[in-house]
């Protein structure tokens, strides 16, 4: 990592840095110190492109991109359809697999890691993305708000659907679904968020490297022990901008979304 | 023939809809469940025979000093998290309500943190804590309330340890709970606020008959999530002090951890979140009752 230092030390525009490095008590008037360096530091992208090239940081990150989509996509695929289901089809024990989906809801996920991590083992899961996908796509969250959302949608509109010969799949696809398209739009940011930051499962479940994605990858780049700081801030940056991007495209829904969710559920 | 396949059709035909998520759900959700249980009950290496041993596990976990006092690490932090998580979250979410035109920029600001990754909070965690170049001395040597050349380990002391965990954790997720007081006070009816005006009332009267009141119910939601959440804390604090200085701050889901996968002792880790399943689960009962209440108040 120390070929990272250097000359290209400055391109972390740290407020610590450059105030231990340039705090000076000043006499007259003169140009201030810190924005003289802030804008005539010697910028370069060495540090980014040999992050880029030197590590499996563009694999990770690709890695996390299509967990983290597969994930939402059958998320609010199977989630959406059990809520239309519960919702909508007469399902006999309804009722009963309803509350086994609520108690889902209280049972904090890391307090089973343990046993989950074993279930995977004896599927012979372990060290693939699709432990990584499969087992939180089950979302009992999502599930419900859905199924409250649904709840609303009044059995008038079904009912005149059916009559003009809909089946029920079709009613699903082209009625249910462009309804709950704004609820679903929020619930998929949010598992999208979730699965994107996701921390102890795939520390636990993958130890292969290339298998890895960002939260577990990224410590294996940052000391805090060594000299070079440009180093951690550039992955820290580079791995932080999708989720940011995609929060600030999306701000105004999920706030929505989530003041939405967080009501219901 | 094809009568009796509609017939199938439309008595099973919602199976199809259910199936796939049921089964994911039982697979690793429901007998993940049932199956930690069962491992409680063995001497389960990771690799290596495994033995029956009855209620060995717990008996042992009774006497197990390092169990008790990370479980009451976890219990600590949730303490001390808790109320500042509460009361920063309902100021910031006021400041965001105030219909300035910073609102946006409040909120963008305060929600921010909560997408990035933990990895990199924590290491950011680190460097900000950092003795000799982290920005906290610095600041604390630039206004000369540390003398030049002295250092502050924040994160090499048990209580400035905590501060920091606590500080970062707070910075990083207080946007998720400002939101769900967003959408609160963004509920109460404007009806109600011009009548207090009419009758006379201070801002400061304003906020305490009328606002407090209304957002009794989601915050009896916000403060059991938020014990919740806090329970679960893990990553933050493995990687800005390793559970350090002497285990210190080492919370259960660390210890729980080691001794599954480090000590190869997965019955043993097991039967560890048993006790911690029941807190959470009562915790979490009890939010569902105060909750129900609440609701059944309104209507």
């Amino acid at each position: 990592m120390d070929r990272y230092t250097g000359d290209t030390g400055y391109t972390s525009v740290s407020a610590a840095n450059c105030l231990d490095v340039h705090y000076r008590p000043q006499t007259g008037r003169q140009p201030n110190p810190f924005l003289q360096r802030l804008v005539c530091a010697p910028y370069s992208l060495d540090t980014l492109s040999g992050i880029l090239s030197d590590t499996l940081l563009l694999r990770w990150l690709g890695n996390s991109l299509i967990v983290a989509s597969l994930h939402t996509l059958l998320v609010l695929t199977l989630c959406s359809l059990t809520a239309y289901a519960l919702s909508k089809l007469n399902v006999p024990g309804g009722k009963w697999i309803y509350l086994l989906i609520l108690a889902g809801l209280l049972i904090p996920l890391e307090v089973i890691a343990v046993s989950q991590f074993q279930v995977a083992k004896n599927l012979h899961l372990l060290n693939t993305l699709t432990v990584l996908i499969v087992p939180g796509a089950a979302a009992p969250f999502t599930v419900i708000v859905l199924k409250t959302f649904m709840d609303a949608i009044p059995d008038e509109l079904i009912e005149s659907a059916e009559i003009e010969g809909a089946g029920k799949f079709l009613i699903f696809r082209k009625l249910i679904l462009p309804i709950s398209a704004s609820s679903m739009f929020a619930l998929g940011i949010l598992a999208f968020l979730q699965s994107w930051n996701s921390f102890l499962w795939p520390f636990l479940v993958i130890t292969d490297m290339n298998k890895f994605t960002l939260p577990v990858g990224i410590p294996t780049l940052l000391s805090s022990f060594t000299v070079d700081y440009v180093t951690p801030m550039a992955v820290s940056m580079l791995s932080s901008l999708p989720a940011m991007l995609l929060f600030l495209i999306f701000q105004k829904k999920i706030v929505k979304g989530v003041a939405f969710t967080g009501i219901k559920g | 023939m094809p009568h009796n396949r509609l017939n199938l059709k439309r008595r099973y035909g919602y199976l199809i809809y259910i199936l796939p998520f049921m089964l994911v759900y039982l697979v690793f959700t429901l007998w993940p469940i049932l199956y930690g249980f069962y491992m409680s009950l063995h001497k389960w290496g990771i690799t290596g025979p495994i033995s029956f041993v009855g209620l060995h596990n717990y008996q042992y976990l009774l006497k197990d000093e390092m169990f008790w006092s990370s479980l009451g690490h976890s219990s600590l932090f949730v303490f001390i998290s808790t109320p500042l998580m509460v009361v920063l979250a309902l100021g910031t979410a006021l400041l965001c309500n105030l219909g300035t035109r910073w609102k946006t920029f409040f909120r963008t600001g305060f929600f921010l943190p909560t997408v990035l990754s933990v990895t990199v909070v924590s290491y950011l965690g680190t460097y900000i804590f950092n003795p000799s170049i982290g920005l906290v001395n610095t600041l604390l040597r630039y206004v000369h309330v540390l003398p030049q050349g002295s250092n502050i380990d924040w994160l090499g002391n048990t209580p400035t340890a905590w501060l920091a965990i606590t500080l970062v954790t707070l910075w990083w997720t207080v946007g998720t709970n400002m939101l769900l007081f967003l959408a609160a006070l963004q509920d109460i009816p404007d009806s109600l606020y011009e009548a207090a005006a009419l009758d006379g009332a201070t801002p400061l009267q304003r906020f305490i008959y009328v606002t407090l009141p209304q957002l009794r119910s989601i915050m009896g939601v916000i403060i059991m999530l938020q014990i919740i959440a806090s329970y679960k804390i893990f990553p933050q604090i493995y990687y800005m002090t390793k559970g350090g200085p002497n285990n210190t701050t080492k919370p259960i889901i660390q210890y729980i951890y080691e001794q599954g996968f480090m000590n190869d002792r997965l019955g043993y880790s097991v039967s560890m979140s048993v006790p911690l399943f029941i807190i959470l689960l009562a915790l979490a009962l009890i939010q569902l009752r105060l909750r129900g209440r609440s609701e059944g108040g309104i209507q």
